[in-house]
Formats: C-alpha cells, sequence, structure tokens
C-alpha cells in the first residue's frame, strides 16, 4: 500500500516536471499561446498594480522620511503631534512634486530633442524572482508603445521598452548586465559599447585601440537605425575611471550612468526620434561653482594711542 | 483532496500573488527585495506531503512565470518550484523536528529560497540567457537570504494558521 502511494507520487513528480518541459519548450519555440496567457495575466494585474502605486506613493518616502526623522528625534518629541497633519500633507506633496519634477525634466529634455514622447508612471520595479533589472510602467500599446523603443527621463538613457502589453509596457534598463549599448565620447567621434554591471556604474569597451579617454568625459548614445532600439544623442553617462592596462587591446572605463535607477517614478518613452542627430546639445551642463561674497575689512589707524593699549609695551 | 481544500488554497495563492505583484514590487527596499510569494509557497510546500509540495511549486511556478517581472521562459520558475517544492516537503516529512521547530523551519524555506534561485540561474545559463556578474549574483542571492530570513519567522504563524484551517489539520509551530 505504501509502495503504491510512493510510486504514485513519483509518478506525479514525472509528469509534472513533464509538462514544465513541455512549458519550456513551448515558450521558446514561441507559441502563441503562452505569450496569449502571460498577456492576460498582465493586462489582468496592470489596474491593481496601479492602484498599488497609488496607494504606497506616499509610503515609499515615509521609509526615508522616517531615516530622517531618526537622526532628529529628541528634537522632533515634542513638536510631533503638532506637526502630524503637516508632515502627512508634505509627504503627498512631496511624492507629487518628485514626480512633477521628474516629468517636467523628462519633457524638457525631450522638448530639446525634438522627440515625440508619451509619458508614463513607474508602477513596479525590479524582479527578486530574476536576477534582471527592469521596471513596468502604467502605459502600453494602447499609447503607442511598440517594443525596442527609447525611454528616458529627465537625467538620460534609462532603457528599451522589451516587452509591450495594452496597458503597460516591461522596461529593460540600461543597468542591467545584459544591457549592451554603442555609445559617443561627447565632443569627440570615439566610439565603444557600454555594458550594464547591475548597479549604477557600467564599464566602456572603446572600439578603437587608437581612442583614448579620460575621466570626466560624457557618454551620448550613439543611436540606431530608425532610432529603434536607441535614439541619438541622448546622455548616458559620465567616466569616472580609466583603466590603462598596459596588455589591454582596447581602452577601458568604468562609468557613472546619470539616471538614479533606485528613484524612477516617472519616464518617457520616445515614439518618434529626431529628424536630425541632436549631437551633444542635449548634455546637461556641467554645475556652477556658487560664487561665495567676502568682506574686506580696512583699518585706518588713529593718529592717537588709545587708551587700552598705551600701558603695553 | 477535496474541492474545498483545492479551491480555498487556490484561492489564498492568488491573493498573495496579486499582493506581491501589486504592492511588495513597489516597494524600493535594499537590496531587491524578497518575493513574498516565493516564500509563501515554500513554507506552504513544507508544511504539505511530497506530493502536495510538488503541484504547490507547480502553481506557484506557474504564476510566477506569468508574471511580467519575470523574463525567463515560461515553464522555467515551474520547474525550479517543482523540485524544490518536492524537496523542502520531503525534508519537512522526513524529519518530525523539521515541522515542529520554527527555527529549523526558517532555516529550511531560506535555504529552498537559495536553491531555487541558483537552480534558476543554473538553467538560465543553459538556455542561454545572461546573468551577469558572480559579485552580483553572489550579492541578490546574500541578500535575498537575509531578506528571506527577516520574513518567514513573520508570515509563518499566519501561513499555518490557513494551512490548519484548509487542511483540518494541527501543525504546531
Amino acid at each position: 500500500m505504501a509502495r503504491g502511494g510512493e510510486n504514485r507520487g513519483r509518478l506525479l513528480l514525472i509528469i509534472l516536471i513533464i509538462t514544465s518541459l513541455f512549458l519550456i519548450t513551448l515558450d521558446l519555440r514561441g507559441v502563441s499561446v503562452i505569450g496569449g496567457v502571460k498577456t492576460g495575466t498582465q493586462s489582468a494585474l496592470s489596474p491593481v498594480q496601479k492602484v498599488g502605486s497609488t496607494i504606497l506613493s506616499p509610503v515609499r518616502n515615509f521609509f526615508s522620511d522616517v531615516f530622517y526623522l531618526g537622526r532628529t528625534q529628541s528634537e522632533m518629541e515634542a513638536l510631533r503631534e503638532e506637526n502630524g497633519k503637516l508632515l502627512t500633507q508634505l509627504r503627498e506633496r512631496r511624492s507629487i512634486d518628485a514626480q512633477l519634477e521628474q516629468l517636467q525634466g523628462a519633457l524638457d529634455l525631450a522638448g530639446k530633442a525634438e522627440f515625440k514622447v508619451v509619458n508614463a508612471r513607474v508602477i513596479s520595479q525590479g524582479a527578486t524572482t530574476s536576477f534582471t533589472q527592469t521596471i513596468t510602467i502604467d502605459a502600453g500599446s494602447d499609447n503607442g508603445i511598440r517594443p525596442n523603443m527609447t525611454v528616458i527621463n529627465s537625467y538620460g538613457l534609462i532603457g528599451v521598452v522589451k516587452t509591450v502589453y495594452s496597458g503597460s509596457s516591461l522596461i529593460s534598463l540600461i543597468s542591467d548586465p545584459s544591457f549592451r549599448i554603442g555609445v559617443r565620447v561627447a565632443g569627440s567621434q570615439q566610439i565603444g559599447i557600454l555594458a550594464g554591471q547591475g548597479t549604477r556604474k557600467g564599464v566602456l569597451q572603446l572600439l578603437d585601440n587608437q581612442s583614448t579617454i579620460k575621466v570626466g568625459d560624457i557618454l551620448v548614445a550613439r543611436g540606431s537605425v530608425n532610432n529603434r532600439p536607441f535614439v541619438p544623442g541622448v546622455p548616458v553617462g559620465e567616466v569616472t575611471s580609466v583603466d590603462n592596462a598596459a596588455g589591454a587591446v582596447t581602452q577601458t572605463a568604468d562609468v557613472r550612468f546619470f539616471a538614479d535607477f533606485s528613484a524612477l517614478s516617472i519616464v518617457s518613452v520616445v515614439l518618434k526620434g529626431p529628424e536630425s542627430d541632436p549631437r551633444d546639445t542635449l548634455i546637461p551642463a556641467k554645475p556652477m561653482p556658487t560664487p561665495i561674497p567676502t568682506v574686506t575689512v580696512f583699518v585706518t589707524p588713529s593718529q592717537s594711542p588709545s587708551p587700552n593699549s598705551a600701558g603695553t609695551d | 483532496m477535496s474541492t474545498r481544500k483545492v479551491s480555498l488554497s487556490a484561492l489564498l495563492f492568488l491573493v498573495v500573488y496579486v499582493i506581491q505583484e501589486a504592492f511588495v514590487t513597489q516597494l524600493h527596499i535594499g537590496g531587491g527585495g524578497f518575493s513574498l510569494f516565493l516564500i509563501f509557497a515554500l513554507l506552504w510546500a513544507a508544511l504539505s506531503s511530497p506530493d502536495i509540495g510538488a503541484l504547490t511549486g507547480f502553481a506557484a511556478g506557474l504564476l510566477i512565470d506569468l508574471s511580467q517581472s519575470t523574463n525567463g521562459a515560461v515553464g522555467q520558475w515551474t520547474l525550479v518550484l517543482i523540485l524544490v517544492g518536492f524537496g523542502i516537503s520531503y525534508l519537512g516529512l522526513g524529519y518530525e523536528n523539521v515541522r515542529m521547530n520554527p527555527f529549523t523551519i526558517t532555516l529550511l524555506v531560506t535555504g529552498s529560497v537559495v536553491v531555487a534561485r541558483v537552480i534558476y540561474l543554473v538553467l538560465s545559463l543553459l538556455l542561454g540567457e545572461k546573468v551577469g556578474s558572480f559579485t552580483s549574483i553572489l550579492t541578490s542571492l546574500l541578500i535575498g537570504a537575509l531578506w528571506s530570513a527577516a520574513i518567514v519567522p513573520i508570515l509563518m504563524p499566519v501561513v499555518a494558521r490557513a494551512y490548519d484551517f484548509i487542511d483540518d489539520s494541527r501543525h504546531r509551530l
């Protein structure tokens, strides 16, 4: 009897494994039923995710606020009750302000480059069940988004549209370890391949062994045929260190991406690229040092010695 | 297995899945965060018999595969969770202490999360996907394990009560 149960268990396990292998095979062969089910699931979940995003929007800021409040807890203790309502309003306002700022920045960049864009809110971030770096936005094929479109924000390039659903899209971030993009060093014709490393840092490999690069150089997207997946001229990042290894065939460098992937809330998908390459016009201006006012004091010695200094000698 | 058990379990899994997709993925948690659904599914499997553990893994894996944030082939997580679900329930069934001791359950589920992710990684490599640098993978696995170890003790009483209610059995955790 027990042996019968054991055999039945083994049979079940084998059937389940074969089913999963069958599913993998079907998916890799591009059977539309599998894709259809996935799209259907996403279409059903998308409205719930939008609700979740709206509800949790103040909570996301709350985590950072708690950290800040913890440092000045003693001072805040007495005023907490009085400030409760104001803080709640402020959190909500901060969230809206941050989104507005990101939206304004993205629109400024898109406007300068003459991109036709559609703006979208980030409704989901990251994938703990895989090792890829992605975000989900609340705009999809209904808004004109197609796969392989460039995604930007106010700082520059964010990623590329990977999968499109009717009301949402999955974006592959440039920080993803599998992400590769052709870049150009601003102000020159040097080109290279920039690879994501899973963090805000990327690694640039120049294609020409005669080219040289230095710390502080700005990288912009080279652009692709018909502007997909990359529109040209979008700022990508800045060189932070250069590897000058003697045996290397070509020079490599570490690059810090302009975009902060941990604080994305509003992004823009480029529906139509510019008529002509904007070259280096989209590169953000370097911050100017704030002048510090100085005061010069002129002292005119008096003709007669003061009474205090009379007896010092 | 009665229809009541199956339907109640399916409903519970769907609710946790929606919570994971709609809310947990929204939080900007350090180190990539955690998968509440994965932890829940493995805890459920740990309380079940090997047959049910494998079936739980199959259903949970299929749902993860259908998630928009999963980039691998459909069936990849299904395969991983069938194996891990069967394994964790087999270990739990073999040693009564494992089922009784909260610390051991935490250790078992945390280890299973890591093992599941490693198997997924190996499968991804076999299927020709790029998975990133060794350091980033190691960091991700380590942080994932720490989050799991923190979440399991919180989730465990809730899952055990729900399991008792649906299964009409009494597992003392």
